[in-house]
């Protein structure tokens, strides 16, 4: 594995913008896995000293200017996800992928619903349950990426 | 066993800064403050104006393959269903040319008779068409994205209409694009007229798609297949435009309000093209005076009780 550069990590996250940025509609849209913060996962797990809370929250307030929802929403729900992981970042390193997945998963969950409770308290009404397919789609598309090598976030020595 | 990712992060004993928990209470105060002071105070709208324009290359370099996408769709639309369509617009206009005939006709009635009781002239309404860029990307409301903006005249307020009805309003404008909240989402509301009966009443309480209306008594004077047109008294949509039908309602004894669901009339979802049309002209609640006119029409003007009033007329 090369090791990151700043680079690196900057254009994954430009990348990722993008792809929340394409017109997603429909059904597509409620599936949307969030690529911004599956982005910021893997580079936090992968390279912590690139990638800061700092960065989480600057990218949660640029989907925010995406998204049109008032400013520091999307923010708060990164930099909270981000947060857990900072927390366990010394477990989850050492976790094979099949478990490094699940760890996501429930990341992305905690972004959700941090989301969910600021969305509820600005005065929007309950979405669906269909409203966590996004982490479900989320985290398949990290298996699919792991299984792919294209992201390789887990510990060499257990593979 | 040694890591490849030991290099990564070193024995970092002693220069790791604040602690997670720190920073996480730092920038979660930010972020709440932010949201605060966006939802309550509106200071950022020129921040987020300017960003969005910074932004506008991304959305347009994310928007190009599906954009091909439409174009090459659109050029092997075959023959045959091109054929059907024209045939059904032909039936159409044939319709509507009796309707036109007609309507030419009370035009010239209507402003005659509009002169008779000396009311303020309705305007001729010249519309623009918009184009739908993408649908909004907050799940949790039901906006799209249009490609008209502050550069082509659009002002908050203005309502979107279809040729079926009314698709919604004009809640945020950008430099070269805006945003319009459509008749499904929850905090859209629309006064409406009952076209059978004339009861009024206010759009509200909708859901995925269905429109609602709240707070209309058990006992209400409305049966399903009633069709909902605005009435027009609100300064922003022109009155008579279609904006849903009632599908179902539910008269429950012990509960206060009956439950009135319907459907849009507008082809929500359906369209690419949409019509923006100006907000209606704010009418005075009371005739001006002949001499003071300036102060007792800024006075006599419903100012801050609608949210839905546009600025400026």
């Amino acid at each position: 594995m090369r090791p990151a550069s700043r680079k690196s990590v900057w254009l994954t996250l430009l990348i990722a913008y993008v792809l929340y940025l394409l017109p997603w509609e429909g059904f597509g849209l409620l599936m949307r896995p969030d690529f911004v913060l599956l982005a910021l996962l893997y580079w936090m797990l992968r390279a912590p000293r690139l990638c800061s809370l700092g960065t989480a929250w600057v990218m949660g307030l640029l989907v925010d200017v995406a998204s049109g929802s008032y400013f520091g929403q999307h923010a708060l729900a990164y930099s909270c996800a981000v947060f857990f992981l900072i927390q366990y970042h010394r477990r989850l390193v050492l976790f094979n992928s099949l478990q490094q997945t699940g760890q996501v998963f429930l990341l992305l969950l905690v972004s959700q619903l941090v989301l969910l409770v600021v969305k509820l308290m600005s005065g929007n009404e309950l979405p669906g349950w269909s409203y966590f397919l996004s982490s479900v789609s989320g985290v398949l598309l990290w298996q699919v990426l792991v299984i792919t090598r294209v992201i390789v976030a887990e510990n060499r020595s257990s593979a | 066993m040694l890591s490849p990712m030991e290099h990564l992060h070193p024995t970092a004993f002693f220069i790791r800064g604040a602690s997670p928990l720190a920073r996480l209470a730092f920038y979660a105060i930010l972020s709440i403050i932010l949201i605060g002071v966006d939802a309550r105070l509106h200071y950022l709208t020129e921040i987020r104006q300017g960003i969005s324009v910074a932004l506008y290359p991304l959305e347009v370099v994310a928007r190009a393959p599906v954009d091909a996408y439409n174009h090459v769709s659109e050029y092997i639309h075959t023959q045959t269903t091109l054929v059907a369509e024209n045939r059904t617009l032909r039936e159409k206009a044939l319709q509507d040319s009796e309707n036109l005939q007609r309507f030419n006709t009370l035009q010239a009635e209507n402003a005659h008779m509009r002169s008779l009781l000396n009311a303020l002239p309705s305007l001729p309404q010249p519309a623009r068409l918009g184009e739908i860029v993408h649908s909004g990307r907050d799940l949790f409301t039901r906006k799209v994205i249009v490609n008209l903006g502050t550069r082509h005249g659009i002002v908050p307020g203005q309502a979107v209409i279809d040729e079926w009805g009314v698709v919604g309003q004009v809640t945020a404008v950008y430099p070269l694009n805006s945003e319009v909240t459509l008749v499904s989402d929850n905090d859209l509301a629309v006064p409406v007229q009952v076209e059978r009966s004339g009861l009024r009443a206010i759009t509200g309480k909708n859901s995925s798609n269905s429109i609602g209306l709240p707070f209309l008594p058990v006992n209400v004077d409305i049966q399903p297949g009633d069709k909902l047109v605005t009435s027009g008294i609100d300064g922003v949509y022109p009155a008579g435009l279609a904006v849903c039908n009632v599908v179902a309602i539910d008269r429950k004894i012990d509960a206060p309000f009956a439950r009135i669901d319907c459907t849009p009339s507008a082809g929500i979802g359906i369209h690419r093209q949409v019509l923006l049309i100006p907000a209606a002209v704010t009418m005075q609640l009371l005739p001006a005076s002949p001499e003071p006119v300036d102060k007792s029409a800024a006075k006599s003007k419903p100012s801050g009780k609608k949210p839905n009033a546009p600025r400026k007329p």
